[in-house]
């Protein structure tokens, strides 16, 4: 039985289930670098809009999921926010005016400048994840690694059965804490909990090798990595729709970047 | 019909080595031949099997029988050359498939010619979809893409798979999981087909389509097939000849089916194999189940120890909306009864025993324990388990999960026996701490585990791994025992130990529900109940479950013979 939420995967055709993975890798690797390459939350900011735009016009993902599905992150960005903004060293220079002063506390312009920089950076990270994963399932990912970009084999189709095996090991780790609840091992105090930790990290450990040595099996059995040329079953061709991708990405980058603030 | 099949009559062949009996087939079934056979993994001391000698003539079933770790898999995967080529160890003797001697044939090469057929198909499939599921052989072997545009249809068509090109593997059932695994080694035209234990995790009516589909193939000739299973019923059948292993990986008996029907039940049996009853006479398959009340602890016997009402449990929603996996489920569990809970994949009887043992919350309705106390008296009003700490969860309920690995709790056995008792112990609550240390040791020696306690749980073959886990439970036995699929992948002696331990612990006065797919198992407990889409449709004797199966076609849950000779 399954404990986890389904994969978030396309629910209609869209221009963007269309592009071949790698160019949507490029894609984003363009606008992951722009979000990096400043410190003006500004840039980031512009790249969040246009990451919103294209979810909504040309991912076709199932957009009312998708917040639950950023809920986790979200959390680890405002307190990235918040942590950036309070320990940023500006906020020591009595130079600068500060916006906010309680007590020995006190808050400047570019501390909150540089904080947004940092959150923002994470939201561009998480929405660019989604438009290069989320349309398209991870086996043509692999398959477009190794057509087009000529990825080893056994790398790129080793990493695709380790994905299979992903959601498994939630499963496990889900069974292994139930199982040592109901033998009532429950030990208190932090090294208590710390070895307790560990304990079910080696179960799991133990079974997942396990798990992917049957795999590994599987596939030298169906004469994976056997020495002859692997051909593929599925044709990807870079066309229109791929440069098209690169081309707006690369664009939106600039525009981000140059735009006056 | 008959339990016997008419291939047990069939007369021992005498054709000569090399005629193809299909000139249609590709290539040509290969035959295959072994002369003093042997393999030794690396860093083991003893043989997984060894001076292994027979001939099977082209175009014939080879049905290989053995109790767990004689060695029947190891021989699989010597046929499809992962050993010696893959896996490390040591070979003896020779094994030719067809002209090719397979200790000197590159893995590729072999690899054209066999097929294997693994026993757990979510070890076994790679991709995500169906079709490229099917391709992954053919783009591995190099198949140019038009060839494989046409084979892959082709190989799904053949195992009644047309039209699920473009489904994700994972939506699959166990049966049509390992139908899609045939369909695979299917796609390569190869000319000898292994299978190991296709069916030991599969659900009745997987196991009867897998089973068909083997029966088809077989009747094909247009293939050499090795196959390993215990399931002798729904084998034998199928088989023209038969290669019986010892404990020890030695060959009792190599020889047409017919020699080895009936007028070899003994051998048979010591084989580990399932023997149907009717070649056995009288006497029932499994010890018939005490009646609740025949057991020691008399008085508590019969009283409610945990009681569902109206149960729901609702996944989160998918693109096709959200899946109600139990629906108004209401069930009460008695002191000593042993109730086994039925069902098809995705029936919800694994979500029910999570629910029941408060490890899922249910959307709605409740679920209520109680402990027992050491004379077996039930102690303490019904509590919710999903609210209950550690320590009083353990007095109330337990749970032995299909792999039994994922629910060791400590490094040794001898530590896995004393656990529960140590963890209750180092919280000062019960069994005060000036109470001599429990025999762990005599646990285990009446559990058959007495000279492995020093060793890893990890390290444990997977009947002896079932038996230290239902050891863990003995110091300190919970009130409910629930049980998923404690017989997976066991033989006819595994399961006969486990229940002999079920029957152990029940002397306590607990009550014990266990999931099962298997039929066989029925008759050893007190009570059925059988789910449907997350529903109740059965509750009541075995007997009356086997004699009328609330499902359509009742055939595979009765645990009777696969009706495939017929087809033969």
């Amino acid at each position: 039985m399954s404990l986890l939420p389904a994969p978030l995967a396309p629910i209609r055709p869209a221009f963007l289930t269309r592009v071949t993975p790698v160019a949507r890798l490029t894609a984003g690797m363009i606008w992951l670098v722009a979000a990096i390459l400043t410190l003006d939350p500004a840039v980031p900011a512009r790249l969040v809009v246009a990451a919103c735009v294209a979810l909504v016009l040309c991912s076709g993902l199932p957009l009312r999921r998708i917040p639950g599905r950023l809920a986790p992150l979200g959390l680890a960005i405002l307190s990235l926010t918040v942590f950036s903004i309070l320990l940023s060293g500006s906020n020591a220079d009595r130079s600068i005016a500060a916006i906010v002063e309680l007590g020995p506390m006190r808050i400047t312009g570019p501390a909150v400048s540089a904080g947004l920089a940092v959150g923002l950076r994470v939201v561009v990270i998480g929405l660019t994840t989604l438009l290069v994963f989320g349309p398209s399932d991870p086996t043509r990912l692999a398959d477009s690694l190794v057509q087009q970009w000529h990825a080893p084999d056994r790398f790129a189709y080793g990493t695709l059965a380790a994905l299979r095996v992903a959601p498994f090991m939630a499963g496990d780790w889900a069974t292994i804490a139930a199982a040592r609840r109901l033998r009532g091992i429950s030990p208190g105090g932090v090294t208590g909990r710390a070895r307790e930790f560990g304990d079910r990290l080696m179960v799991m450990l133990v079974s997942s090798i396990r798990r992917a040595e049957r795999l590994a099996l599987a596939m030298d059995a169906r004469g994976f990595d056997s020495g002859i040329r692997r051909t593929h079953f599925r044709e990807l061709r870079v066309g229109w729709r791929d440069l098209l991708t690169v081309a707006v990405a690369l664009a939106v980058a600039a525009a981000a970047l140059a735009l006056p603030r | 019909m008959t339990t016997a099949g008419p291939a047990l009559d069939r007369q021992p062949a005498d054709e000569g080595i090399g005629t193809s009996s299909e000139p249609s087939a590709p290539a040509g079934p290969p035959s295959v031949r072994a002369a003093g056979l042997g393999w030794t993994y690396s860093g083991r001391t003893r043989p997984a099997f060894q001076g292994l000698t027979f001939e099977l003539e082209p175009g014939r079933v080879l049905l290989v029988l053995g109790p767990s770790g004689s060695g029947k898999s190891t021989l699989a995967r010597a046929l499809a050359g992962l050993v010696p080529h893959v896996l490390p160890g040591s070979w003896r003797g020779h094994l030719r498939i067809g002209e090719m001697d397979v200790a000197a044939t590159p893995a590729r090469v072999l690899g054209e010619r066999v097929g294997l057929v693994f026993q757990d198909p979510d070890c076994q499939l790679v991709m995500a979809r169906v079709d490229d599921e099917v391709a992954f052989g053919l783009e591995n072997r190099g198949w140019p893409r038009e060839r494989m545009q046409a084979r892959v249809p082709e190989s799904l068509r053949q195992v009644g798979l047309a039209g699920f090109g473009r489904r994700g593997t994972a939506t699959l059932s166990g049966g049509e999981k390992q139908r899609l695994a045939i369909a695979d080694i299917l796609a390569a035209q190869p000319s000898l087909l292994v299978f190991d234990e296709p069916t030991a995790n599969l659900d009745p009516p997987g196991m009867y389509a897998t089973v068909e589909q083997l029966a088809a193939l077989a009747r094909r000739r247009e293939h050499t097939i090795v196959l390993v299973e215990h399931r002798l019923e729904a084998a034998l059948p199928l088989a023209d000849d038969v290669l019986l292993l010892d404990d020890e990986g030695r060959q009792l008996a190599f020889g047409p089916a017919g020699s080895v029907g009936r007028g070899a039940v003994a051998l048979l049996e010591r084989s580990g194999a399932w023997v149907p009853q009717a070649w056995r006479g009288a006497e029932p398959r499994l010890d018939a189940a005490p009646q609740p009340g025949t057991a020691g602890a008399g008085s508590s016997m019969g009283r409610v120890l945990l009681d569902a009402t109206d149960l729901q449990v609702d996944y989160p929603a998918d693109e096709e909306g959200s899946h109600r996996a139990l629906d108004g489920v209401s069930f009460r569990a008695l002191a000593g009864e042993r109730t086994a809970i039925v069902g098809p994949n995705g029936s919800g009887k694994s979500t029910l025993l999570f629910a029941l043992a408060g490890l899922r919350r249910p959307d709605r309705g409740s679920v209520r324990v109680r402990a027992l106390a050491a004379g077996g008296e039930p102690v303490e009003e019904m509590r919710d388990p999903s609210r209950l700490r550690a320590e009083e969860i353990a007095r109330r309920i337990g749970m032995v999960f299909q792999d039994p690995e994922l629910g060791f709790v400590a490094r040794t056995a001898r530590d896995e026996v004393l656990a529960t008792d140590g963890a209750t112990r180092a919280r000062g609550r019960r069994g005060g701490a000036d109470t001599p240390p429990p025999d762990s040791d005599g646990v285990l020696a009446r559990f058959g585990l007495g000279h492995l306690a020093g060793e890893s749980p990890f390290q444990l073959s997977q009947g002896e791994q079932r038996r230290l886990s239902l050891a863990g439970l003995v110091l300190r036995p919970p009130a409910v025992l629930l049980l998923d699929e404690p017989t997976f992948g066991l033989d006819r002696r595994g399961t006969e130990a486990v229940i002999r331990l079920l029957d152990e612990l029940r002397e306590t006065g607990q009550a014990q529900l266990l999931a099962t797919h298997d039929p066989r198992l029925l008759p050893a407990c007190d009570r059925v109940v059988a789910l449907d889409r997350g529903r109740i449709v059965f509750d009541g004797e075995p007997a009356r479950f086997l004699a009328e199966p609330p499902y359509s076609p009742p055939g595979p849950w009765r645990g009777g013979v696969v009706p495939t000779e017929a087809a033969r």
